[in-house]
């Protein structure tokens, strides 16, 4: 029996210079596991790294080749960062220039972040993503909401991560078994969240702020600094 | 009374021509001191995401380009008109440049809102009031009730206009809104 490859695009939208400090790629790290696993073909692209190198039309052109596409990246104010809005505008713009159609089958996913631990506040963001999809002529498959974004990192392989991590697995095998069997009808956004109480959280994120300006050698109350006033 | 209009270069379509010139004479009847400023492809940084807004010169991006002067502006006027083509139910991608680095002008911590949902506070005591309006040659349904829920279901004080033709419409919406400066509701 022969077995048909698939190949997805990873595709990092994190506006970070430094992609290691991103809980975007974690997240991405994740999902090359479970691609791999499955036995998929897998290819990274960081759009940061993209629009600097200068490499975005290759870049492109391996997108609009792809089985399929997962889109990880945080929400800024709500949607959409500036830097990724700018990469698709522009892969739109090329995919016309070069008289590219999307084949039919393509899947688009889209796992959002934010820094607030409500999931679903990046519902609009998924959305926006699943109109980019019918846009260029892909299906969109389903999109993962992750809220709690800046407990990720570090925390990942804590013990009380393993049912968080579990989700995350969860949702990204969905997505290769999608993939794999060119599965045509989308499914259920998920909503993920560390296990980990809201208020708990609010507090050491607020305390993080000012132990990280204490480094920066200011005090608690140049936080509050109000720079354009008259 | 101040009124600042940001524009994005790359879509400067005939609808926009319209657009433009209606907020510009409504604005001059009504005797604002307006002001625009442009954004292009190049003119702004993209945010890198490194909260030295927050913990380094709180309150400033630490990029050094025309955003600061934007901010400035921002934070001294009335109103705020932003006129944004609508690209996948979203603002573009100049636009969003500006808002993401509009980050600043709130305040790192966490606030729970009335309604339960988290929100940053405001780092001001006032804010102008701000309203989008969205444009495009062909607006589908969807992409509009998208833009108005990036909006209104996360925004106090910000209005949301989506733009497909109609002068009238446009003016009674405008017509809605009080064109003075609000509280520091986000």
């Amino acid at each position: 029996m022969s077995i048909v490859s698939r190949r997805v695009i990873l595709v990092n939208g994190s506006p970070k210079i430094k992609s290691n400090q991103s809980v975007s790629e974690l997240f991405v790290n994740l999902q090359e596991n479970s691609m791999k696993e499955a036995g998929i073909d897998v290819g990274r692209i960081n759009v940061r790294d993209s629009i600097t190198l200068g490499k975005t039309q290759e870049d492109y052109l391996e997108m609009s080749q792809a089985d399929a596409i997962i889109f990880t990246f945080p929400l800024y104010i709500f949607c959409l960062p500036g830097i990724l809005m700018r990469f698709l505008q522009d892969y739109q713009q090329f995919l016309m220039k070069q008289n590219l159609t999307i084949e039919k089958e393509q899947k688009i996913f889209a796992v959002v972040n934010c820094g607030f631990p409500e999931p679903d506040i990046n519902e609009e963001a998924v959305r926006v993503i699943k109109s980019f999809s019918r846009q260029i002529g892909a299906l969109f498959g389903f999109g993962v909401m992750i809220g709690g974004g800046g407990m990720f990192l570090g925390t990942i392989d804590a013990p009380f991560m393993k049912k968080t991590k579990a989700e995350l697995y969860n949702a990204f095998d969905q997505m290769s078994e999608m993939i794999i069997k060119m599965e045509l009808s989308p499914m259920e956004n998920r909503f993920i969240k560390p296990n980990f109480p809201r208020k708990l959280y609010l507090f050491a994120a607020d305390r993080e702020w000012i132990s990280a300006a204490k480094k920066n050698g200011l005090k608690k109350r140049d936080l509050y600094r109000r720079p354009y006033l008259k | 009374m101040k009124a600042l209009i940001l524009i994005d270069k790359e879509y400067q379509t005939d609808i926009y021509e319209q657009l433009h010139n209606t907020i510009k004479d409504y604005f001059e009847q009504k005797k604002f001191e307006l002001d625009e400023i442009k954004i292009g492809k190049e003119d702004l940084a993209f945010c890198m995401g490194c909260f030295g807004c927050w913990v380094k010169k709180p309150g400033e991006c630490v990029i050094d380009d025309t955003m600061s002067q934007i901010n400035h502006k921002f934070i001294n006027s009335d109103v705020v008109i932003c006129l944004s083509p609508l690209v996948f139910g979203q603002f573009s991608a100049n636009i969003k440049n500006a808002l993401d680095r509009w980050l600043p002008n709130v305040l790192p911590f966490f606030i729970t809102r009335p309604d339960g949902s988290t929100m940053h506070p405001s780092r001001y005591k006032s804010y102008p009031r701000q309203i989008v309006i969205a444009y495009a040659e062909d607006i589908k349904d969807e992409d509009a009730e998208l833009v108005v829920d990036i909006v209104k279901k996360h925004r106090r004080s910000m209005d949301v206009i989506v733009y497909k033709n109609s002068q009238a419409k446009l003016l009674e919406s405008l017509n809605n809104i009080d064109m003075m400066r609000v509280g520091d509701e986000l």
